[in-house]
């Protein structure tokens, strides 16, 4: 089978790989760059789990082929923690946002997508938000408690840097 | 569930992208792939070649052109929902859209290529057939305009032959004063619909002019409704017109029956859903005269 | 008088640390130590594991639901490249036996069927491939030739199937696996003095727990040492190998099983044994290590954890004033095409199944039947969901009979605060509780006055919106002989009475508890309750607990988390280890100290004099001596050095069922209480359910971690609003599962769940148990069908339609509606 040659840039960090064109995109983050936080629930695009930042949004890596990320920036749950837990990681963790924790990476992919977009949704935003990644433990209103509450840390913290002499 | 081998190419241009498409049988268009790569993730699709066209130039807009809005063939679900033109041009779409999946599945998939899955429970070709769009299908040879009601030809087939491809949607601008409705029932919010329907009109009068209405989920393609338009326009608008000519167009239908949703309930939904839809746009029509 | 409980005496309590208050860590809401890592993306689940020279799996699946397998050709698949081999059932039995079965007698199955399948998704034959998408494409070049049989697909009609139809015809002639009667007190008498008998037939429909993990299995066969190296996210890995080893016939200490995070069970990772046993023998047959990932579509169709499926027959005999005097039904259970448990599900429900009511008497018929459907497992709740709906399904269904209020009837029915413990007619206990309490909690939550008199007035104007009350047990803490205590008593089974849970404990020399667990993470909080009980209970300082993990060479003596058990569990194990560190600790401490052991006492992680402020030792310097510096102690084998213990905990209370099945004995003692309250609209045009309010008051007795229950009841709850309103699989007539998809079946998203949801607590302390905690785990799906099925009920109590069936989706409301528009 024909393989393809891609680099792409993971997490901040360029990234080589030769694939055969079918190889999904999340098997090449799990498998082949060894990045096993993105987790894979359902492979027909449904669960969320599997859900990654592809320049900035976040998207199913399990309807996307991996030859199809050639170029792109991609940022997974390992990036998310790259120094550490980052503050909507930190808000899950005070609010109790994870059980098991396998839709988690999925959910944090979704939550900065949102809080990219918009500083400070309402709960029917972040419910909106996150209703594509299904959690089977939590009943989601931790998670919504903690999205909203990273949304006040991201808020705090710029509004704090805004006040930092330049 | 991982799928089947399958060649991959990945043109430069519309015009590269045009050949490869002319000159292979079982070619298909890589677009979003939110629909595509699910079944081939199940092997219910098994392409023997994509031709991936992420990367052909200028193909992602969305644009005024006067008397309608034209959408390119990359332009993502995502950016028809939220674009300021689609908004104030054709509102019925965004809030279509609040029905459409869900955020990444958005953020990928692209309005035409939801089109030509055509997809008999998906929103967006009932909207097409009830806005009264045209379709830009494009192949090396040349480029034809087919109308939103020649385009939907059945389960999952469309007027779009082998070696053409959507390269845009023509989306008539309403006139301003037009009201809309949109009503949706599935098992979850984002879920495929068991029976979607739209609607727009204005007030003339105080009369209906210019109704649509269209249907989706209860049949093997979005269906627009001639006969319930004809017999609404001039009328003044009640509930219980709507009710009536709803129930003509529930009793009308032939919706297919699965397991757990049956054709009667299909029916049903149609009864209850088309009068809301048009009221709903009546009611618009009237707020949008103030 | 005689009772038929009299031979079930309730023994003495082993409680050891009594509830109370002004404990330092039990009762905080401390951030779990399992997060760190798992946020991080760290936390290791079955699919992380690679190991080299690992092969993948991938299963030649049944497209019928029943069939003779006539031929298979395996020649195509075997010649793709990237291909080890491909195996048949035929091949696998050369190094695997049958499957285990609780069963009695046991119902034959096997990891890859040998001539027949029995449901759509059972394994004909597996690749093993250099890659998973070799394998699956090879999979897909294993021809297999067939002669089809009739399915199976009713519950009522599987019973009359004879012929071809029948499942299992070498080893009985009919689809009725078991068919058992129990009279636990005079049910007879009962309802011949009773002056009202309600009568409902009520169906439970089948769903399953559907983790957003699958299961899966990484296994390597070493054929030097004949031993096996087993990864998975099994619950139950220091058990399982004795329920596998005769399968894989080795020895349980030839498999080692490493245990994983698993992402989430709700008992679907429970009795996971025939993937162990699969890939396990695959591995032996390739000569590779083999991972197998069961994909969503494997799992829904394959992975033998299928919840309830029954109908019921019942009827509740009520007295002039609305006592509630006897219980008795005829249930038959669709067990799909296997029986891997008995009727353990129903066994379960025997905790509970009279609900929080003085209900005298209780009789049952229960028929396992066979169909062709994948099998029954563990779901959350076990049974008891379903019972409990049923106990309220009826409360209902006699308030209305006697035109009384369901609130008022429940609680006049409802066991006194002072009459715990409280044996049931089925020879279980309750051990504690306040059910008044928790519905008055309820109550206030919710303000039921106020929503009764809206839900009224909104249907005087023509909107359908109702109130519904559920009053209803979470038991918890199993004792195994629920597996077995329903079965025939001439062939029992193995009749096994041990659940226990351990832990091993060192403190080491630099004073940090480091602690072993026998039973993993599964998206519950075990090292979270592990630390916040030993932090408590041996003064030291939570961050320095620190938790691992043993595999099951290592490890011993515990049975995981299932039945709401682990938290009551686990905590008993920290108590018995504390007491044993505590006393070594002290030993060394007050030698260190010179003064004697009864002198001095833990503090602030030191062993200090009694009184005294300054004279003390830290963990760290007693440790660090006794580790180190054994000439310091005098000689003695108590001065060995080290400090460390290894603690059991066994059941906190229960006894032997009666052999004549009088009574089962108590097995699921501690009991929980739990009210939910909900209001909702039904749109009468569509059949959707809009959930206005919702109020959940739970009593799990002493709180260890407010946040962690809350979390289990929030998300339990939502697991049984998918029960209610949208979560079932469907079968056409041919026996075909129509919707084993994320797509299609339904659970419930962020935005199905209702906006305003108001949780509350009661604490009634267990007497039996450490601190008197009780499980949790899964009150949310014990409570929120009844609540929701009443509410709806109240809502279309204009149409007169009564709800005998779930769960009840907008085509099935529509329906009802439908026809009570036509009929009235």
């Amino acid at each position: 089978m024909k393989k393809t040659a891609i680099n792409l840039t993971v997490n901040g960090r360029s990234r080589d790989a030769v694939v055969p064109p079918r190889m999904l995109l999340s098997d090449l983050i799990r498998h082949e760059l060894a990045l096993p936080g993105t987790h894979v629930g359902c492979e027909h695009g449904v669960c969320g789990a599997c859900n990654v930042l592809v320049d900035g949004k976040a998207v199913r890596s399990c309807l996307m082929f991996a030859v199809q990320a050639d170029g792109c920036e991609i940022t997974t749950v390992e990036g998310f923690s790259a120094g550490g837990l980052d503050l909507v990681q930190t808000a899950f963790w005070e609010e109790h946002g994870l059980q098991c924790g396998f839709c988690t990476p999925g959910m944090l992919a979704s939550a900065h997508e949102l809080l990219a977009e918009n500083p400070d949704p309402t709960d029917d935003e972040i419910r909106e938000a996150i209703a594509g990644n299904l959690c089977r433990c939590t009943g989601y209103e931790y998670i919504i408690a903690a999205i909203r509450s990273a949304a006040r840390k991201m808020r705090d913290a710029e509004t704090a840097a805004k006040r930092q002499p330049a | 569930m991982k799928p089947a081998a399958f060649d991959y190419e990945r043109p430069n241009d519309l015009a590269a992208a045009l050949e490869l498409l002319s000159c292979e049988e079982d070619t298909r268009i890589l677009a979003g792939g939110q629909s595509l790569v699910p079944m081939m993730n199940a092997r219910l699709a098994r392409p023997k070649r994509l031709v991936d066209i992420n990367r052909l130039p200028d193909l992602d807009y969305i644009r005024d052109e006067g008397t309608h809005v034209a959408i390119g063939a990359l332009a993502r679900h995502r950016d028809v929902k939220s674009s300021r033109l689609v908004r104030d041009h054709l509102p019925v779409i965004p809030a279509a859209y609040e029905w459409v999946a869900h955020a990444a599945v958005r953020n990928r998939g692209t309005l035409c290529g939801n089109l030509c899955h055509a997809d008999p429970a998906s929103e967006m070709p009932a909207l097409m057939l009830l806005l009264g769009a045209e379709m830009v299908l494009t192949q090396a040879s040349g480029t034809r305009i087919v109308a939103a009601s020649d385009f939907f030809l059945g389960l999952y087939e469309t007027a779009a032959g082998p070696g053409e491809m959507l390269t845009e949607v023509r989306i008539p601008k309403p006139a301003r004063d037009t009201g809309w409705g949109f009503e949706e029932v599935g098992m979850r919010k984002a879920d495929f619909a068991w029976a979607t329907c739209a609607a727009t009109m204005r007030l003339d009068g105080g009369r209906i002019a210019a109704p649509a209405a269209a249907v989706a989920g209860v049949g093997d393609r979005a269906t627009r409704l001639a006969e319930l338009e004809a017999a609404i326009e001039g009328q003044a608008p009640s509930d219980s017109l709507f009710a009536d000519v709803a129930r003509e167009v529930a009793v009308s239908l032939d919706p297919p029956s699965s397991v757990g949703v049956d054709a009667q309930y299909r029916r049903d939904l149609v009864g209850t859903l088309l009068p809301r839809a048009l009221a709903a746009a009546a009611r618009r029509a009237e707020e949008a005269k103030q | 008088m005689a009772s038929h409980l009299d031979s079930n005496v309730i023994p003495p309590s082993r409680q050891r640390e009594t509830p109370r208050s002004g404990l330092t860590w039990i009762g905080q809401s401390m951030k779990r130590v399992e997060d760190p890592r798992i946020l991080a993306g760290k936390g290791g689940y079955i699919d992380d594991v690679t190991v080299p020279g690992m092969a993948h799996a991938a299963m030649v699946t049944s497209p019928h639901a029943h069939a003779r397998i006539v031929s298979i050709d395996t020649s195509k698949a075997r010649a793709l490249p990237g291909v080890i081999g491909v195996y048949t059932g035929q091949d696998l039995a050369r190094v695997v036996d049958p499957c285990p079965s609780f069963a009695s007698p046991p119902v034959p199955q096997h990891a890859i069927v040998l001539d027949k399948v029995r449901h759509v998704g059972e394994v004909v034959a597996a690749v093993v491939a250099e890659d998973r998408y070799v394998a699956e494409d090879a999979a897909e070049l294993v021809e297999v030739e067939w002669e089809i049989l009739p399915a199976n697909v009713d519950i009522e009609a599987s019973l009359e199937a004879t012929g071809d139809a029948v499942i299992h015809p070498d080893d009985r002639d009919s689809n009725r696996a078991l068919d058992e009667s129990f009279q636990f007190g005079p049910v007879d008498e009962h309802f011949a003095a009773a002056a009202h008998v309600i009568k409902r037939r009520l169906r439970w429909h089948r769903s399953s727990a559907q983790a957003i993990e699958t299961c899966g299995v990484v296994a390597q066969f070493d054929p030097i040492s004949g031993s096996y190296t087993i990864h998975a996210n099994t619950n139950f890995y220091n058990f399982i190998p004795f329920v596998i080893g005769g399968s894989l016939r080795v020895s349980p200490g030839e498999l080692r099983i490493i245990p994983v995070l698993a992402g989430g069970s709700f008992g679907s990772k429970v009795f996971n044994h025939k993937i162990l046993i699969r890939t396990a023998g695959l591995s032996r047959l390739a000569g590779v290590p083999v991972k197998y990932i069961e994909d969503r579509v494997e799992h829904f169709t394959n992975s033998d954890s299928h919840g309830s499926d029954r109908l019921y027959d019942a009827e509740l005999a009520v007295m002039e004033d609305g006592t509630f005097k006897s219980l008795r039904f005829t249930v038959l259970d669709d067990y799909g095409a296997y029986l891997q448990f008995g009727v353990g599900t129903h066994g379960n429900a025997m905790a509970q199944v009279t609900g929080p009511y003085r209900i005298e008497s209780f009789g049952m018929r229960v028929i396992a039947v066979l169909s062709n459907k994948t099998q029954q497992g563990p779901y959350r709740g076990f049974g008891s969901e379903v019972t409990n709906w049923v106990m309220e399904r009826m409360a209902d269904a006699a308030a209305k009979e006697l035109g009384r209020d369901p609130v008022e009837l429940r609680e006049q029915n409802m066991i006194a605060a002072d009459a715990f413990p409280y044996m049931i007619p089925t020879g279980n206990i309750y051990d504690s509780g306040n059910f008044q309490k928790v519905l008055a909690e309820a109550k206030g939550l919710f303000d039921l006055d106020a929503w009764r008199e809206r839900a009224k007035a909104l249907r005087a104007g023509g909107r359908c919106v109702g109130v519904g009350v559920a009053t209803c047990m979470e038991r918890s803490v199993y004792g195994p002989t629920e597996w077995w205590s329903l079965n025939n008593r001439e062939t029992p089974g193995f009749t096994l009475t041990s659940t226990p849970e351990a832990i091993t404990a060192r403190v080491d020399p630099s004073g940090k508890l480091f602690v072993t667990l026998h039973s993993p993470m599964v998206g519950n909080s075990p090292e979270t309750v592990v630390t916040q009980v030993l932090a408590e209970r041996l003064t030291v300082a939570p961050e320095d607990v620190v938790i691992n993990y043993s595999d099951s060479q290592s490890g011993f003596n515990s049975v995981g988390p299932q039945g709401s058990r682990f938290t009551a569990m686990i905590a008993g194990a920290c108590v018995s280890a504390s007491i044993k560190l505590e006393e070594r600790l002290k030993r060394f401490g007050a030698y260190m100290l010179q003064r004697r052991p009864e002198d001095v006492e833990l503090r602030d992680g030191c062993v200090a004099v009694v009184g005294s402020q300054d004279q003390k030792k830290t963990f760290a310097e007693i440790a660090l001596t006794s580790s180190f510096f054994r000439l310091s102690f005098p000689e003695g084998e108590e001065y060995d050095s080290g400090i460390d213990c290894t603690a059991v905990y066994d059941h906190p209370i229960s006894t032997d069922p009666d052999p004549e099945r009088k009574h089962l004995g108590i097995f699921y003692p501690i009991v929980g209480h739990i009210c939910h309250m909900v209001a909702v609209e039904v749109d009468p045009g569509t059949g959707k359910v809009e959930i206005l309010d919702y109020a959940a008051v739970h009593d799990n007795g002493t709180i260890v971690n407010p946040r962690t229950l809350g979390g289990q009841v929030w998300g339990g709850t939502a697991n049984g609003i998918g029960t209610a309103l949208s979560e079932q699989f469907l079968y056409d007539a041919d026996g075909q599962f129509t919707n084993p998809n994320f797509s299609e079946f339904a659970m419930p998203t962020a935005n199905e769940m209702p906006r305003n949801f108001k949780l509350g607590h009661v604490e009634t302390p267990s007497p039996y148990t450490e601190y008197g905690v009780k499980g949790g785990g899964e009150g949310g799906r014990l409570g929120a069908p009844s609540a929701l099925t009443s509410a709806i009920e109240d809502a279309l109590s204009d149409f007169g339609v009564t709800i005998s069936s779930l769960p009840v989706t907008p085509p099935v409301l529509r329906g009802m509606i439908r026809a009570a528009q036509a009929s009235g």
